[in-house]
């Protein structure tokens, strides 16, 4: 009857504030990406200069460090995932739902409270690790705090709840028999493993890396917490061409870089997935 | 009349589901459209309930024409394919859920829920019972209750017994009859067993690419279907062709062309010289076991015949067997097309 | 692997993980329970002193009530504005839907500082000063689209033909909704209201870059995290956290309560 309607009506609300609030503030961002560098106006003359000096100024530093740490960020997540995907999907249920509570439970507590506590345990000295090994066992340690390497580190405790639960997703879609299936028919482990799990449970996978590469690539309090000076990225560029260079055509450029990579990535992938499919199982 | 349908049609896009329907039913009838999926059956039931708006044609109840009154002021309730049953409310609630649309005050809701649960012999416990809680049979119980509770003119059943499984059908088309005579309701039931069918009606319908191609009451449609398709949908039947007043290259005296629909109860070996109107050479393909009787599989007249034998006939009949087997026209029906 | 190997091999992991993801949240709290303005673990003294003190601050105050606002338009407006969403991604059938529901993903796989720099931005050739409400609009950007998706995955084991049958029942298209879909929505509701608030209060890259003059809780421990150390920071943080568990109890409970009373 009003079926069509009906649906129309009802995507109206968001639509409209994905319209102003998503859709319009890119597009916005894209002009001023054109505009003549240092200018704060909408309507000067087009040019690409922005973007020529994103790369020959060597903004395309933090940018690179931004894509690398996300990629390194997206593969090792990936790798402690699947056994913690595992690990509770052989669990008795009891376990394994309290166990998964357990795990999503720190999302709801803010980065900042988390990375905090991150360079609370780090810090060299007083900290809490190094503090321990003093008293303790009177060991000196150094500490990897402001380094890249505890940037990284921070990347990866953040986002691996965000890869973690559509893998557990992708991997329940995995009927148990057709597992069962290719182990009666002579499969070994390992061929069971790449040619029926991996396959079945890419879904899941593919979503949880995708949402963490994402995420990552426009990270900001890692770097700003854990990493100190040690590495400049991507976001922490723009926002210093907006506030402290007043430049907002270069800091709308390099936005629309971020913003290109994270359309690569995010759109073939989400072209191919079907959501009736995968949450109506 | 009490309920008349004019010529009814419903067109989607280019497919023509129901295609000028017209039907006069009495009140108080159990009426039932068999049809195979894409009948358009569905769609027919949902435009008397008034869930659809009909293309063409009209729908008059007791002489007022109804075609376009919305399915919440229709006198009619539906039970539903899935029993579409209120999952996060109480079997009391959902039986009573008619009842507070009209506006009625609690305490009288109550008392009716008590009576309609008496009625389709559900305990009074079951007043607070979450629906999610009750069995298969229990459910089907309670959307019955929730759709009498209104009293309604009409009752319309969408094929609610073919997700259940053999023995509870069965215990429910016998109870379904029961209750159409306990209310003296009219009923309209689609579904897509004639066997089911059968058990309950008064007069049936069969439909076919939106149109009704033979209605009668059961006895008639099972004696004399109007059709191939007809004699097909009984379940399995053997068809053979009559021409030039022949049937297998024999006399078929009194038979008209077209087919000859034979029943598999109709074919019987002829060992030892016995005699049959219509006889050939068959080869025994495949038996299988069917409790008291034995379906057995024949290659004979470039076709695959079944035939069905009770116990103690079948005990001398195995597979590879080559013989005469024959049936006679009386057991017969002959049909046109 | 053999079999008996693997069961307590991956319950070890398990625990593992379990201990890595809960140090630096363990950490805040034990940094907390100090009164020395620096950082010295083990303390020599442990104390609740670094709570009073915060308790009784007037910008733990302030800052508890910026996010309170925020996060309670955010709940109102994304729950709304969700429960439509969700109707249209998953309970309707119309033209486009396949895209729509692409569109309304976007804003979660998404960095958020990025959307957060892209709103200041617009805000500001706009000439809106940036406040608690761009924030509070900010966070609804993101957090309606998580919203519509969890009330969405409610609706995907939801009967349809339940309101056909209100419907045929005699109830009126209000009815329909107010008797059978809302109520069936409702435990995704709630649960979508509460990840919305959760979500907002916690929220640190949207905010900091959107609130202005004004301060969120997260900001606040953000730029406190390397400068001007105190006690009082981890003790915030550690308040900050309870309050909105604290919340969120409550909502629950009063929800069970209200389920009660309705039968």
């Amino acid at each position: 009857m009003r079926r069509g309607l009906a649906g129309y009506l009802a995507m109206l609300p968001i639509g409209v504030l994905l319209t102003i609030g998503f859709i319009l503030p890119i597009g916005i961002v894209a002009l001023y990406s054109v505009m003549p560098p240092r200018t704060f106006e909408m309507t000067g003359a087009l040019t690409a200069e922005n973007y020529l000096a994103a790369f020959t100024d060597g903004y395309w530093r933090p940018l690179m460090w931004s894509a690398l740490g996300a990629s390194l960020t997206t593969i090792i997540c990936l790798i402690f995932a699947w056994p913690t995907a595992k690990a509770l999907e052989s669990a008795g249920h009891r376990w394994s739902t309290a166990a998964a509570i357990l795990i999503a439970l720190p999302i709801f507590i803010s980065e900042s409270v988390r990375l905090f506590g991150g360079s609370l345990f780090l810090m060299p000295g007083g900290g809490i690790l190094a503090g321990s090994l003093r008293a303790w066992f009177d060991l000196s340690i150094g500490s990897i705090l402001n380094t890249r390497l505890a940037a990284l580190l921070g990347l990866i405790y953040i986002h691996f709840p965000f890869v973690l639960f559509p893998l557990i997703l992708g991997l329940s879609l995995v009927p148990k028999d057709q597992i069962e299936a290719a182990h009666d028919l002579g499969a070994s482990r390992w061929q069971v493993f790449w040619q029926v799990e991996l396959p079945l449970a890419a879904p899941g996978a593919a979503i949880g890396a995708l949402l963490c590469f994402v995420l990552a690539l426009g990270a900001n309090a890692e770097a700003a917490i854990l990493g100190g000076q040690a590495v400049t990225v991507a976001t922490h560029a723009i926002e210093q061409r907006f506030n402290y260079a007043q430049d907002w055509p270069l800091g709308a450029a390099l936005t629309m870089l971020v913003i290109l990579i994270t359309a690569l990535v995010v759109f073939p992938i989400m072209r191919r997935l079907d959501f009736d499919r995968l949450i109506r199982r | 009349m009490f309920l008349v349908l004019e010529g009814l049609a419903k067109i989607f896009g280019s497919n023509k589901a129901v295609d000028d329907v017209s039907l006069s039913i009495p009140e108080g009838e159990f009426f039932t459209i068999v049809g195979p999926s894409g009948s358009g059956k569905s769609t027919l039931i949902r435009i008397l309930a008034g869930l659809e708006t009909p293309t063409a044609g009209r729908v008059l109840l007791r002489g007022a024409d109804i075609t376009v009154m919305p399915a919440n002021r229709r006198p009619t309730c539906m039970v539903f394919q899935s029993l579409a049953l209120f999952n996060h409310m109480s079997v009391g609630d959902n039986i009573g859920f008619a009842l507070k649309m009209l506006g009625i005050d609690a305490a009288e809701r109550h008392r009716r829920v008590e009576t309609l649960l008496d009625f389709v012999r559900l305990p009074q416990d079951f007043l607070g019972k979450p629906v999610t809680q009750c069995s298969g049979g229990e459910k089907q119980r309670v959307a019955l209750a929730r759709a009498l509770a209104s009293d309604p003119e009409i009752l319309f059943f969408d094929e609610p017994l073919s997700a259940i499984d053999y023995r509870l059908r069965k215990i429910l088309e016998v109870e379904m009859k029961d209750l159409h005579r306990r209310t003296g309701k009219t009923f309209i039931y689609i579904t897509h067993s004639l066997e089911e069918a059968m058990v309950m009606s008064d007069r049936i319908a069969i439909m076919r690419d939106g149109a009704i191609i033979q209605i009668g009451p059961p006895e008639e449609i099972y004696a004399r279907p109007a059709s191939r398709f007809v004699a097909e949908f009984m379940g399995e039947v053997n068809i053979l062709p009559v021409s030039g007043g022949e049937v297998a290259g024999q006399p078929a005296a009194g038979i008209a062309d077209g087919w000859l629909v034979v029943r598999p109860e109709a074919l019987r070996p002829l060992g030892g010289g016995a005699a049959a109107d219509i006889s050939f050479d068959a080869r025994v393909q495949n038996d299988y076991m069917l409790g008291s009787r034995t379906q057995f599989h024949l290659m004979a007249l470039d076709q695959t015949l079944v035939a069905e034998l009770p116990a103690g006939l079948a005990a001398g009949v195995n597979p590879g067997d080559r013989g005469r087997w024959g049936f006679d026209l009386g057991d017969c029906i002959s049909v046109k097309e | 692997m053999s079999r008996r190997l693997k069961a307590p091999l991956l319950a070890a992991w398990l625990g593992v993980v379990l201990t890595l993801l809960y140090l630096p949240i363990l950490s805040v709290v034990l940094a907390s329970l100090a009164n020395t303005r620096y950082m010295r673990f083990p303390h020599k003294v442990w104390t609740l002193d670094a709570y009073r003190e915060a308790l009784g601050a007037h910008d733990t105050v302030q800052l508890h009530l910026t996010s309170l606002k925020i996060a309670s338009v955010v709940v109102l407006l994304a729950t709304l504005i969700g429960i439509a969403g969700a109707l249209a991604f998953a309970r309707y059938d119309w033209h486009g839907r396949r895209m729509f529901q692409n569109i309304v993903l976007l804003p979660i796989f998404f960095p958020q500082p990025v959307l957060g720099l892209a709103l200041l931005l617009s805000f500001t050739a706009a000439g809106i000063a940036p406040t608690w409400q761009t924030a509070a609009f900010a966070h609804l950007v993101w957090i309606a689209p998580i919203v519509t998706l969890v009330i969405s995955i409610r609706l995907y084991g939801y009967d349809a033909a339940q309101e056909e049958a209100a419907f045929d029942l005699g109830a009126s298209r209000l009815q329909v909704f107010r008797e059978i879909t809302l109520p069936a929505l409702m435990p995704g509701i709630i649960s979508g209201a509460l990840f919305g608030f959760l979500l907002s209060w916690s929220n640190l890259p949207l905010s900091v870059f959107t609130t202005g003059a004004d301060t969120t809780l997260p900001e606040w421990l953000f730029s406190r995290t390397a400068t001007n150390y105190s006690p009082l920071v981890p003790a915030v943080a550690v308040i900050a956290t309870l309050s909105s568990a604290l919340i969120v109890l409550l909502v629950v409970v009063l929800a069970q309560a209200a389920k009660r009373t309705r039968r």
